[in-house]
């Protein structure tokens, strides 16, 4: 199912931290893992993720090296740093809050549903 | 123009969006590797090569649209700070050089105003010059930057004239050789024990240039700093032979060296004329008592008296070097200790401010850069400040202060440093040189073992880095 961007653009930040919390990847294992994950809703473009990306290592949420990959090509890793998973954790509350707020009002409200 | 249905033309697209130079091979090698990638499985999915180049490209999203959004995250970070505070003490020493000299040409150089606004500009453009300057150039060809910098040496001693027993124009060379020893240093890494070999003896002739000058201080400052970087290097496992044995191997030839020195008694008299320069008061001590007579009857503010015995001597007369190195010590004595202390506060804030931004480099060459500037300006103001306070163990001088030549290289030092610091959001991504050695073996273990255990002993591998 094809997502609408504006949805999920806000939190997209807080999806690529959530990849790199079990493990440092490179950019094109990242959307690949984003697909696997989400059932093929999320399907990031590397022009979106890129920038994304290096705006966070930028705020220091996130450290990038090189290493070679299982095939033997030099890439880009991405490991999430402590401030990040600080960030992270809160970015997830946050959705959290957001997420069940949405839910109750889809629902009908929460003082309606008791009602 | 590559057409941009291509990974080429894609890339050129992005990086015409991208102003500041340096960013745009970093970004454009990541994207492009990521493009080969695409393209590849699209080519496993049965496509031809140009259609999988073509829906690779198509993937990625409007070029120009990433590339702005690129071209917002990097960009070069000023050092305005650095820089007004550099030129405000470099003004400052020029205009009590002025000042405090004037009408001394009966004794000693006294001021040369014309000079001094020359050395200034001159320092002005050296500090720009090197702050706009791409320091990492100094990494891409550090074997030419060495021998050049020893060839530059080599030439001073045989071109310079002698002053005061020493080549002149050589100080200067040999002022820049902690730098230039970081630089070897960084072209030395990964190379294992043949490395820390190179490493080691690429010191011994920058040190004979200190020897034939010879200028004991900025043999002892190479010396020092040298041992630094290399304990600094030892904490980034630099030659990937451990970090023990890259800390053990110069911390050994330190204390031979040490060792050597004692046994043979090199600068015993120098040492004795530190520690007990009353025992010769009118030879090796002369100085040192002078300054500490001076320093006895200044005044918080004002000029101060150099006591009965001296009274019909001036000051400028009676005090060896007051017009060159001892210009702190003529500060507290003609001014006063509240400008000599406000002087030293903003000169501590700078070094200060210099230090914590060089701790925070990411960049190995950077930070070893810098690491070697800070030192050669802090233990020269370390050495200046004992030698005007009475405990004469080289003549050094404070920088930024002190002499006009002195104060053109520690411009163009400071903007060296500067550089880094302007270009560090760009260089730490800047490929190899920060591929970690001992990273790269916990990560295949997590490539192998997907548990939490495995995945935990990444994060504190990383943690060390």
């Amino acid at each position: 199912m094809e997502m609408d961007k504006g949805l999920i653009s806000g939190s997209m930040a807080l999806l690529v931290m959530k990849l790199l919390e079990d493990g440092d990847k490179y950019g094109y294992q990242m959307i690949e893992e984003l697909k696997r994950r989400s059932d093929n809703t999320f399907h990031l473009k590397a022009g979106t993720l890129y920038p994304l990306l290096h705006g966070l290592e930028e705020k220091g949420l996130v450290t990038a090296y090189e290493r070679e990959a299982a095939a033997g090509k030099p890439r880009r890793y991405y490991h999430l740093t402590e401030q990040g998973s600080a960030a992270l954790r809160e970015k997830e509350r946050a959705w959290n809050v957001y997420a069940r707020a949405v839910g109750r009002v889809l629902k009908g409200g929460a003082c309606c549903a008791g009602a | 123009m590559p057409e941009r249905k291509t990974i080429q033309g894609y890339l050129a697209a992005v990086e015409e969006q991208i102003r500041w130079r340096r960013a745009r091979p970093v970004v454009a090698r990541e994207l492009e590797r990521h493009l080969e990638d695409q393209r590849d499985a699209f080519a496993a999915e049965g496509n031809s090569p140009e259609e999988a180049e073509r829906l690779a490209v198509e993937e990625m999203g409007d070029p120009v649209a990433v590339g702005t959004e690129l071209d917002r995250i990097h960009r070069p970070k000023p050092q305005w700070g650095l820089l007004a505070l550099t030129m405000l003490l470099a003004l400052a020493g020029g205009f009590l050089r002025v000042r405090l000299f004037a009408g001394w040409e009966r004794y000693c150089l006294g001021s040369d105003p014309a000079r001094t606004a020359a050395a200034l500009g001159l320092g002005m453009a050296c500090l720009l010059g090197a702050y706009f300057l791409d320091y990492t150039f100094l990494g891409r060809h550090a074997g030419a930057v060495y021998i050049a910098a020893v060839a530059a040496g080599l030439l001073s001693l045989w071109l310079s004239p002698n002053v005061n027993n020493a080549s002149y124009y050589t100080r200067y060379v040999v002022l820049c050789y902690p730098v230039i020893y970081a630089v070897w240093l960084y072209a030395c890494r990964g190379k294992g024990w043949k490395g820390m070999f190179l490493a080691i003896s690429g010191g011994v002739p920058l040190a004979l240039v200190c020897c034939g000058a010879p200028f004991t201080q900025a043999l002892f400052l190479l010396l020092v700093s040298g041992l630094v970087l290399l304990l600094a290097a030892a904490r980034m496992d630099w030659f990937g032979i451990g970090r023990l044995p890259t800390a053990a191997a110069p911390l050994g030839v330190a204390l031979l060296m040490a060792l050597g020195a004692y046994r043979c008694g090199f600068g015993a008299s120098r040492i004795a004329a530190f520690l007990h320069p009353e025992m010769d008061p009118l030879g090796g001590g002369y100085q040192a008592m002078m300054n500490r007579t001076a320093l006895a009857g200044a005044q918080w503010l004002g000029e101060g008296s150099m006591g009965d015995q001296y009274m019909r001597y001036p000051y400028e007369m009676i005090v060896p070097e007051a017009d060159r190195s001892m210009l702190p010590l003529t500060v507290i004595y003609k001014l006063g200790w509240l400008p000599f202390l406000l002087l030293m506060l903003v000169f501590t804030a700078l070094m200060v401010w210099l230090l914590c931004r060089c701790l925070r480099q990411k960049s190995r060459l950077g930070r070893l850069t810098a690491l070697a500037v800070v030192m050669t300006l802090g233990l020269q103001a370390v050495f200046s400040v004992m030698l005007n306070f009475g405990f004469v163990l080289f003549y050094a001088e404070l920088p930024l202060v002190v002499g006009n030549l002195h104060t053109v290289t520690d411009m163009g030092l400071i903007g060296l440093a500067l550089s880094v610091f302007r270009g560090d959001a760009i260089a730490r991504n800047a490929g190899p040189e920060n591929a970690a050695v001992p990273l790269r073996i916990s990560c295949n273990k997590w490539q192998n073992n997907q548990n939490h255990e495995k995945v935990l002993e990444i994060s504190l591998v990383l943690k060390k880095w």
